[in-house]
């Protein structure tokens, strides 16, 4: 096991919310022998270890004390009971170009920035060429950073944080900044950085970066830890948890949702033949068809119909909405048909889901995650490779 | 424990006054200007009031024996400006960094620091102009520069501990901020700027304030340099020592305890 790099102890921490704010003394004053405030405890009794060469995920939801276990970490808000300790040099990226003025050029910025980072001059001017060159951004680097895009201000307020060269990251939702071009460049950095054996916490919404990147994960719910281990697993658990969703068969269907109007079924026919199929043939005509049934009258439902491919990409969706397909009210049971003809699958397995959303699409009535799976072997047009075909035609010319 | 922070951090320290310096007159014409017509627009209306108004004589510099309202005047007022804007300064600058406090850990002291150096700096230009004012009338103020020097730096320790603790005490009331703008207007007259110290004519309680308080000791002490140019009494500098002690390190104290609160409570 590698050296602990960050200790996180019994770590509590409770805020004040104060009912009515006393920001003068005369209403302090006022207030005096009256408790006007609740203790909100924002994290309780959460303990876990870094260690080096780690790349570390804290995952939950908004709310749950991320942001605050964050600044605990960061040291930039006391623990009420428990304790952190950081035994290497540490980088907190918070918050990108706090600090940044303004009126003050990018050189001058990046000064100030990297010192308040706590840089020495002599590692800032060192690295400057290396910050600049980073950003992308030498030609206006003398340029007030008022004049700068968004884009820009971030992307050199990321490369002066990243120059700072700490053993340890702790980033927050910062991944995505600047366009395709820089984020590939800053997760080339990350992973450099991981090659190095740096250690990076990473606190996120993003599951599939914790999913991708993170060797161990943490998953904070109301302040305590609701689950530490492999990201994976975790991450599984999280988005369980989070769309309140329940195993419905061995075949790994389940639905969510909140059920007043749900899908039984789908049951696929080929051409005129009145016995459902799981298997046909590209170009052949295909007839899905989705029984519904309500537990009340449910006004202007939305369908959908969801093929994916096997690894999980969407190969079409059709939506009732889309076709204008809009019915006042449902009630009872019934069936839709959605016929898709000479069909342009190519050979494979899929998966059907279906969604019934309200006419906003603000509210789900159900979900049901693979409602069937079908195969797809090999007709008319055929083609070695791919999902779908576009039915090509080839035309050769030759040099006469 | 802010000392060894700010040797510690002493680019960042740099960093920021510098940023104090360069930004404070950023798009304006007269820039740097603006910082030396303002006491000069002060010395203008009190010169009138007292020599035309009220028709005083001015008072007797011993031993330069110089005669002049306006630079007797100045002598008191720089080193009082001084202490008036960095501590207002300090408050907002505080106050507006929280942006920064709420992100990054860092030495918040520094946001006090950073303004006590880029005003100390402002009021040595400031200072140079006053010499050479000086000069022209008749003073040989140049060998008592290096006096003027060191009670200006005691000077600004303890305009540091006063900046400090009202700066941290300002994050939790804001009334500090305005309580501020009132207090320093009755120091104003409080301190000997248009009146001697030992202007016998001042009333018992006003005198004793203005002669041994901390606002009026070191604008004596500077104007006993300059307008006098006579060395004050080792019993009077050993005060002056004694009082930025005391400010700095009560001023340190609170901003060290409250400090850690600034994130929370912004």
């Amino acid at each position: 096991m590698h050296e602990v790099v960050l200790e996180v102890d019994n770590l509590t921490k409770t805020f004040r919310i104060h009912r009515e704010r006393a920001n003068s003394l005369k209403q302090r004053i006022a207030a005096k022998g009256r408790n006007r405030f609740d203790e909100f405890i924002a994290l309780e009794d959460v303990t876990f270890n870094v260690h080096e060469g780690e790349v570390f995920g804290v995952i939950g939801h908004n709310g749950s004390g991320k942001s605050t276990l964050l600044k605990c970490m960061a040291g930039i808000l006391q623990p009420n009971q428990g304790s952190v300790h950081v035994h290497r040099r540490m980088s907190a990226l918070l918050e990108l170009g706090a600090g940044f003025h303004p009126e003050l050029s990018g050189r001058e910025n990046v000064f100030l920035n990297a010192a308040i980072l706590g840089m020495n001059r002599r590692d800032i001017a060192n690295k400057f060429d290396e910050i600049v060159e980073f950003s992308g951004l030498e030609r206006f680097i003398d340029q007030p950073v008022k004049t700068y895009s968004s884009g820009m201000y971030v992307r050199l307020a990321f490369s002066v944080a990243i120059n700072v060269d700490p053993r340890l990251l702790i980033i927050d939702e910062v991944l995505a900044v600047g366009d395709v071009t820089f984020q590939k460049r800053c997760l080339e950095k990350f992973v450099e950085f991981r090659n190095d054996g740096r250690t990076i916490v990473l606190v996120t919404h993003d599951l599939a970066s914790v999913r991708n990147m993170c060797d161990r994960a943490i998953w904070l719910k109301q302040g305590h830890v609701s689950g530490e281990g492999d990201p994976k697993t975790l991450v599984e658990a999280y988005t369980d948890s989070m769309l309140g969703s329940t195993p419905h068969d061995e075949t790994g269907s389940t639905r969510r949702g909140s059920g007043e109007l749900i899908v039984n079924g789908v049951e696929i026919f080929v051409g005129t033949d009145p016995n459902p199929v799981t298997r046909f043939q590209t170009g052949d005509t295909v007839r899905f068809r989705l029984s519904y049934e309500t537990l009340k009258a449910v006004p202007r439902p939305i369908f959908s119909l969801i093929i994916d491919a096997l690894g999980g990409s969407t190969v079409t969706a059709p939506c009732s909405r889309d076709v204008g397909l809009v019915p006042d009210t449902v009630e009872g049971e019934g069936w839709i048909d959605i016929v898709m003809p000479d069909i342009s699958l190519l050979p494979g397995a899929y998966d059907v889901h279906t969604a019934v959303h309200d006419f906003n699409r603000q509210h789900e009535y159900d979900y049901f995650h693979v409602a069937t799976r079908f195969d797809v072997t090999t007709g008319k047009p055929y083609e070695s490779a791919g999902v779908v075909t576009m039915r090509p035609e080839w035309q050769f010319s030759y040099d006469a | 424990m802010a000392l060894r922070s700010a040797l510690a951090h002493r680019n960042l320290l740099y960093l920021l006054s510098l940023k104090e310096l360069r930004t404070r007159y950023k798009k304006s014409l007269l820039g740097w200007g603006w910082s030396l017509l303002n006491p000069l627009t002060q010395m203008l209306i009190f010169s009138i009031i007292f020599l035309y108004v009220f028709r005083q004589e001015p008072p007797t510099g011993d031993p330069s024996g110089m005669k002049n309202f306006p630079l007797f005047f100045l002598c008191g007022l720089l080193p009082f400006n001084f202490f008036s804007i960095s501590v207002g300064v300090s408050m907002g600058n505080v106050q507006g960094g929280s942006g920064l406090i709420k992100k990054v850990q860092f030495p918040h002291e520094h946001l006090v620091f950073s303004v006590v150096v880029a005003q100390f700096v402002t009021m040595l230009i400031e200072f140079s102009v006053l010499t050479v004012a000086l000069l022209i009338g008749g003073n040989m103020v140049l060998p008592w520069l290096p006096v003027l020097l060191l009670i200006l730096a005691t000077w600004a320790v303890f305009v540091t501990g006063v900046a400090l603790a009202l700066s941290a005490a300002n994050v939790f009331f804001h009334d500090v901020n305005y309580l501020w703008g009132i207090l320093s207007q009755l120091l104003f007259y409080a301190t000997p700027i248009i009146y001697d110290a030992n202007n016998p004519n001042l009333p018992r309680l006003l005198r004793i304030i203005s002669a041994h308080g901390p606002t009026g000791s070191f604008v004596t002490a500077v104007r006993n340099v300059m307008y006098d140019l006579r060395m004050p009494s080792a019993r009077d500098l050993a005060i002056l020592v004694v009082y930025a002690g005391a400010s700095f390190s009560i001023g340190n104290f609170i901003f060290s305890h409250l400090s850690p609160r600034f994130a929370e409570e912004m």
